[in-house]
């Protein structure tokens, strides 16, 4: 049968992201991935040439929602080095607890994401309520439930209350048997085995010469992360190891991903019982010194690269940012080809994708169920009234 | 894991391609031309090690475009090697062929910066919108919106 081209997209398959795909068949089978994302292109580097150090972290903050605090850190991290800033313990540690508890958050969202791919509603509830217990502790530590704004150069913006620390470990416990019951589930459920089972398979000279990186490299056998190989914030202190896999498909990265969920634990509640004491930041200057630097880190969907060149000045000369996805896109191409039609979602889905969304406030009242905008002042008057409980606690 | 490359191997090993300093602890800068890249990358691909393409970073630094190569291995060293194009012919040949993540990344820098990649086999636009038009590249320090000119979106809204 002749090939044929069955177009899908500008909202990609599985998540609602814009990304377009031309996908070559032959029957049922893939032949061919071509790829296209030009959708929308919110300019994001652009813009961050023409703010200072300040005013451009919640610009950075907002390439994505999901993965904001890996996309602050990644930079202030840079920054910090240019100035040769060395930022005090506790703020080490608290940033190290924002990153875990956001890897937890995104690796339960992408479990439920995966199981509503291949129908498994029942699984997708239950990941996304377990889900909001990070959510609760991200929020009573930073505010927000997601873009936390605690990163600025030289530390963190906001300190952890006893209160708070408490209310965070007594969390732990329920997840970490709920993660462990996820863990059995996906070795013996067979709605889960039946379709992650061998679907999507890259083998470790495809996963390394592909550049695939973070979860979907790890579940491929190649051990490559970042937090131990170029290692940052306080990861060389705090006990946690590096999980792969060796069945390199589906299966594997949801394994990965339900080990590192275990990891995080263990991060998280070693970082809360031994937060040191001390200040929260240095000050830093206001311009950075000439200089340029490829700065690494690992999100949750893999290693996240900025490279920061600085002029001297209050603002960058250039962030050039390299995401995971974009790196991830070439090997899906190639485990895609020879796959069914029908397994798109689950394959696609299986990397993680992120393509950064944006979206509005929109305000819902449900009594007369009319929705409206928030104003900026409103926003304000809210923070400030915020900031004000905060203090009195 | 392997221990960190040295400066000296590195530099003894890279001297035909370019000039190797130590920038960080396990990062090493090798300075190249883009005559000498692609034999630069293959040999940095076979005697050291680097099987990993990171990411291809481009920027304008107002006189030239530079790109910056940055490879790592089983080492664990990140070897970055940078060249400069002119901004009148920024050519240079691809990588994908020997690297296939170069592919995607290439892309990217041809639609943000207008380099060219001879050699590409899919040389496509991929960030900017379909309607965006050609020969603009936005990332570059000279470009400025023409107002006259139509960026995409509903024609007769601003961008």
């Amino acid at each position: 049968m002749a090939n044929v081209i069955v177009p899908i997209g500008p909202h990609h398959p599985a998540l609602k992201e814009p990304v377009n795909f031309r996908i070559v068949a032959d029957g049922e089978r893939i032949v061919r991935l071509e790829l296209d994302l030009s959708y929308n292109h919110r300019g994001i580097e652009k813009a961050a040439e023409q703010r200072d150090f300040i005013r451009v972290l919640p610009l950075l903050e907002r390439v994505c929602g999901i993965c904001s605090h890996s996309h602050s850190t990644v930079f202030v991290k840079g920054i910090e080095e240019i100035m040769e800033l060395e930022i005090p313990p506790r703020a080490r540690f608290i940033r190290t607890i924002i990153a875990e508890l956001e890897r937890m958050h995104s690796h339960l969202l992408w479990l439920g994401v995966a199981a509503h791919e291949v129908g498994f509603n029942t699984l997708f509830m239950w990941t996304w309520r377990d889900r909001e217990a990070v959510q609760d502790t991200l929020e009573e530590m930073s505010g927000n439930r997601v873009h936390y704004g605690m990163n600025e150069v030289g530390g963190i913006r906001r300190d952890l209350t006893p209160s708070e620390v408490n209310a965070a470990l007594a969390r732990l416990p329920h997840l970490e048997e709920r993660i462990r019951e996820y863990a059995k589930m996906v070795n013996d459920q067979e709605t889960l085995l039946i379709r992650f089972k061998g679907v999507g398979k890259l083998s470790r000279d495809e996963a390394l010469a592909y550049g695939a990186v973070g979860p979907t490299a790890r579940a491929s056998g190649v051990d490559y992360d970042i937090r131990r190989d170029d290692p940052y914030l306080a990861y060389t202190v705090v006990p946690w190891n590096v999980v792969t896999d060796t069945s390199g498909d589906v299966y594997g990265r949801t394994r990965v991903r339900i080990g590192e969920l275990q990891e995080s634990i263990k991060i998280v509640r070693h970082c809360l019982e031994n937060l040191p004491e001390g200040p929260i930041r240095v000050n830093a200057p206001k311009t950075a010194p000439k200089g340029e630097i490829l700065s690494r880190y690992e999100a949750p969907r893999g290693e996240l690269a900025h490279f920061i060149r600085t002029n001297g000045t209050d603002k960058v000369e250039r962030v050039d940012i390299r995401t995971p996805t974009l790196a991830n896109w070439t090997s899906v191409a190639l485990c895609l080809v020879n796959q069914n039609l029908a397994d798109i979602p689950v394959i696609v889905a299986a990397i993680d994708p992120c393509l950064s969304c944006t979206s509005r406030i929109t305000v819902v009242n449900p009594k007369d169920r009319t929705t409206g905008i928030v104003t900026f002042d409103e926003l304000r008057k809210q923070s400030h009234l915020r900031a004000s409980m905060q203090e009195r606690r | 894991m392997k221990p960190l490359l040295t400066l000296d191997f590195v530099a003894e090993t890279m001297k035909e391609w370019g000039t190797a300093e130590q920038v960080r602890h396990n990062r090493i800068r090798i300075t190249a031309t883009p005559e000498t890249v692609r034999t630069a990358i293959i040999n940095a691909r076979e005697l050291l090690e680097c099987d990993r393409l990171i990411t291809i970073s481009a920027v304008d630094n107002g006189k030239t475009l530079e790109l910056v190569y940055h490879l790592t291995g089983p080492h664990r060293s990140v070897i970055s090697i940078a060249i400069e194009l002119p901004r009148d012919k920024p050519e240079v040949p691809t990588m994908s062929d020997i690297l296939p993540p170069a592919g995607i990344y290439e892309r990217q820098i041809h639609d943000l910066l207008g380099i060219v990649f001879p050699g590409h086999p899919d040389l496509k636009r991929i960030m900017l919108n379909e309607d965006w038009p050609l020969e603009e590249y936005p990332l570059r320090k000279d470009w400025k919106k023409d107002p006259g000119t139509f960026y995409g979106g509903i024609p007769g809204e601003r961008i």
